[in-house]
C-alpha cells in the first residue's frame, strides 16, 4: 500500500511535466528573447511554495550565466521594489495566478515599463493578465491531498525554470571557462581551472616507446601505462606519433594477424595533439572535445614530451558530460 | 439570442466548463414519485451558494436512471426557475437508446428556448450507456450539431457494467477520447475509473484547451485532486466544507488567508469529509436523503430504488454531525 501511494505520487508528478510538454510554444521562446536581450538582472518573484521554487531558479539562471535575484513580493511593498531597475526582467510565480502579494506589486512594475513573464497554472488569472508573457504551467492533478502542499504543480514550475535556463545557456553559448568561471568552489569548477602541468602525467609514468621498436613493445608499453595509448619518440625523445588501442584495432583488422612484424612507425598516427604545460585543464578539455580524444601529449618548444594527460586526469576520474555535449571515445 | 448567436458572439468562454465543486444533486421526491419541487428549491438554495455548478439526475446519485422522459422534463424545468443563471447546470441527458437520447435533446431544447434561459447548461452524456466505441466520434460530431449546448462526457465503468447490456468495453477508448475530444462543443468528462486511465485520457485530451476532466470519486479526489474539481455527492448535505476542500485543492483560494489556522481548517475538514464518505458510502442516496429530510430541506426521503438496512450507518452519521 505504502509502495503504491508512492508510485501514484510519482506517476501524477512525471505526468505534470510531460503535460508541458506539449503545452510548450512560442511564449516560451518569446521569453528567452526577452531575457536575452535584456541589459539588466532577471528579478524572480513568488510566495509560499512558489517563493522556494523562484529560489532555486534563480540558483539555476545565476549558475549558467543568466544574472538572477529574488524578489520577496510582501518585502517588495515594503521597500524592496527600489532593487528593480528599468533593464530588468520580472519573472513572477503563482499557480493560481491570484496571490494578491504579487498582484499588487505587478502594475507598478508595469509603469515602471519593466516586462514582466509569469508562470502560472491560471493562464486567464489577473497575474496573467498583468504579464506581458505568460507561460502556462498548470498540471492536471495534484499528488497531495486538499491542495495542502503544492506538489505536482510546483514540480512543473521547477522543470519549466530549469528548461528556461538550459535553453538560456545554449543560446548563450555559455562553455567550459564559463562553467568554472562560475563555479569556482565546485570540484570540477577548481579543477577546470588548474594548469596543465598541475594534473598531468609526467616521467616513468609516460608511455612511450622509441622510433623502430617492434609493435608488440609497443603493446606492452600501451598495457602497462595503463592509459590506452603509447607516444613514439625519435633518440632525443622528441615527439613523432602515437599509437592508440584505436589505431591497434585497425591494425588488426587491416595487416590479418602480420601485426608482430610491424614496426611502430608503420602504425603510428603522426601530429599527435598536443597542448602546452602551462595552458588550462579547461583548454585541455576543450581540446579533446573539439577532435574527439582522450589524451594529450605535453610538449616544450623542441617538441621534447614533457608528460601526457588523460580526460580522467582532467576530470578527476569521473566521466563528465556538460549539456550533453561529449563526444570523448 | 439563440444559443448560437451566443456561442459566436463568445465562443470560447460560453463552452468553457466552470473548475470547481460541481454538487451531484440529489432529486428529491415525493412519496409518490414525483418531484418535490419545494424540497428541490430549498435544497438548491442551501447549495449554490457554495458550487461551481449542480449536476442534476445524475444516472445514480440523481437517480436519473429510473426517472421517466416526463419527470426529467418536470425536474430540468423547476430546477432552470430555481436556479435563474446563477451557476452552471449538468443535466444527464443519456436515454437507454440513441433514439431515446436525441428525444431528450429535442424537449429538453425545448425547455430552453420556450424560457428564453441564457445561463450555461452542459449536457452529460454517458454514451456507453447506449452506443458502443464504434461510431462515437461520428455520432458526437452529429450529435453536437442539433445538443445546442456543450456535452460532457460521463465515463463510470460500474455504472456501465451495471446496465446490464451486452457491451464489450465499460470505458470509452482513449484512441476515441482523442477523436471525440477534438470536437469544439465536448466540453470535458465526468471520470470514474483507474488513476491509469485518466491519466491515459488526460494524455488524449492535452491538444484541447480548458478540456476538464471531474473526478466522480470523491475519495479520489481527496487524495488526488484533479485540477478541474470534483462532482461530489456529500455536498448535498456539507456543501461549505465541500467548497473549502476543493478550492484549496485546486489553488483558487489564496493560500495564505488564515495561515496557518487556514490550512488546518482545511485538514480537518477534510478528514471530516472523508470520514462520513465512508459511512454514508454503503447506501448513499438513502443515508443522505434521510438526514437531508430531518434537517428539513427536503419533505421525503424516497428513492426509486429500495434500499438495505441504513439503521446503524444512519445512527453513526447523526452521531458525528451533532444532529
Amino acid at each position: 500500500m505504502i509502495i503504491e501511494q508512492a508510485k501514484e505520487v510519482l506517476i501524477i508528478e512525471a505526468e505534470s511535466i510531460m503535460g508541458l510538454v506539449e503545452r510548450i510554444g512560442r511564449e516560451f521562446e518569446s521569453a528567452v528573447d526577452l531575457i536575452l536581450k535584456a541589459k539588466g538582472r532577471v528579478i524572480v518573484t513568488g510566495m509560499g511554495k512558489s517563493g522556494l521554487i523562484g529560489r532555486k531558479i534563480v540558483a539555476t539562471l545565476n549558475s549558467t550565466g543568466t544574472p538572477s535575484i529574488f524578489l520577496h513580493p510582501a518585502e517588495a511593498i515594503h521597500g524592496d521594489l527600489g532593487m528593480v531597475t528599468h533593464d530588468d526582467i520580472v519573472l513572477a510565480l503563482s499557480n493560481s495566478g491570484r496571490t494578491s502579494e504579487i498582484n499588487s506589486i505587478l502594475p507598478i512594475l508595469k509603469e515602471m515599463g519593466i516586462k514582466i513573464i509569469s508562470f502560472t497554472g491560471r493562464p486567464d488569472s489577473q497575474m496573467a493578465q498583468l504579464s506581458d508573457i505568460t507561460i502556462d504551467v498548470g498540471v492536471e492533478r495534484e499528488a497531495c491531498p486538499m491542495g495542502l502542499a503544492p506538489t505536482a504543480s510546483t514540480t512543473a514550475a521547477l522543470a519549466m525554470g530549469d528548461a528556461l535556463s538550459v535553453v538560456l545557456i545554449n543560446r548563450r553559448s555559455f562553455d567550459l571557462e564559463d562553467f568554472r568561471r562560475f563555479h569556482p568552489g565546485g570540484s570540477l569548477g577548481e579543477r577546470l581551472g588548474k594548469k596543465v602541468k598541475e594534473v598531468m602525467l609526467a616521467g616513468d609514468n609516460i608511455p612511450e616507446v622509441q622510433l623502430g621498436t617492434m609493435a608488440d613493445e609497443a603493446v606492452r608499453e600501451i598495457d602497462s601505462k595503463g592509459i590506452g595509448a603509447t607516444f613514439i619518440v625519435d633518440a632525443e625523445k622528441r615527439l613523432k606519433g602515437i599509437i592508440t588501442d584505436g589505431d591497434l584495432r585497425r591494425c588488426l583488422l587491416t595487416k590479418k594477424g602480420m601485426i608482430h612484424d610491424l614496426k611502430v612507425e608503420e602504425m603510428m598516427s603522426p601530429a599527435p595533439k598536443t597542448i602546452g604545460e602551462n595552458q588550462t585543464t579547461a583548454e585541455a578539455l576543450g581540446l579533446m572535445e573539439l577532435y574527439s580524444i582522450t589524451l594529450l601529449a605535453i610538449v616544450d618548444k623542441q617538441m621534447k614530451v614533457r608528460g601526457v594527460v588523460h580526460l580522467h586526469d582532467v576530470l578527476g576520474g569521473e566521466e563528465f558530460r556538460l549539456n550533453g555535449i561529449s563526444k570523448f571515445t | 439570442m439563440t444559443f448560437w448567436a451566443e456561442r459566436n458572439s463568445d465562443s470560447m468562454e460560453y463552452q468553457n466548463s466552470p473548475r470547481g465543486l460541481i454538487v451531484d444533486l440529489l432529486t428529491p421526491l415525493n412519496s409518490d414519485g414525483s418531484i418535490d419541487g419545494h424540497g428541490l428549491g430549498r435544497l438548491l438554495d442551501s447549495i449554490i451558494p457554495y458550487v461551481q455548478g449542480i449536476f442534476i439526475a445524475s444516472p445514480q446519485s440523481g437517480e436519473g436512471i429510473n426517472l421517466g422522459t416526463q419527470q426529467k422534463v418536470e425536474l430540468f424545468a423547476k430546477t432552470l426557475d430555481v436556479i435563474r443563471e446563477k451557476v452552471p447546470v449538468f443535466f444527464w441527458v443519456s436515454g437507454d437508446s440513441e433514439k431515446a437520447t436525441r428525444d431528450n435533446y429535442s424537449k429538453l431544447n425545448g425547455i430552453v428556448v420556450k424560457r428564453k434561459y441564457r445561463g450555461k447548461i452542459f449536457w452529460v452524456d454517458t454514451p456507453l450507456y447506449y452506443h458502443s466505441n464504434r461510431g462515437l466520434p461520428v455520432y458526437y460530431k452529429e450529435i453536437s450539431s442539433i445538443a445546442g449546448r456543450p456535452i460532457i462526457l460521463h465515463n463510470n465503468p460500474e455504472f456501465v457494467r451495471g446496465a446490464d447490456r451486452p457491451l464489450k468495453r465499460l470505458n470509452i477508448r482513449t484512441s476515441i477520447l482523442k477523436e471525440i475530444s477534438s470536437i469544439g462543443e465536448i466540453a470535458g468528462m465526468v471520470y470514474s475509473g483507474s488513476l491509469g486511465r485518466v491519466h491515459n485520457y488526460q494524455k488524449a485530451c492535452r491538444g484541447r484547451k480548458n478540456f476538464r476532466i471531474y473526478d466522480e470519486n470523491e475519495g479520489r479526489f481527496l487524495n488526488y485532486p484533479s485540477m478541474s474539481g470534483v462532482v461530489s455527492l456529500g455536498a448535498n448535505l456539507f456543501p461549505g466544507q465541500w467548497q473549502k476542500v476543493t478550492l484549496s485543492s485546486l489553488h483558487i483560494s489564496s493560500e495564505e488567508k488564515g495561515y496557518p489556522n487556514y490550512i488546518k481548517q482545511v485538514w480537518e475538514s477534510g478528514l471530516f469529509l472523508r470520514k462520513v464518505m465512508e459511512i454514508y458510502d454503503v447506501e448513499p442516496v438513502s443515508i443522505l436523503k434521510r438526514i437531508l429530510c430531518d434537517k428539513g430541506l427536503i419533505d421525503f426521503p424516497y428513492c426509486t430504488h429500495p434500499s438495505g438496512d441504513i439503521k446503524e450507518p444512519l445512527e453513526r452519521l447523526k452521531s458525528i454531525i451533532g444532529h
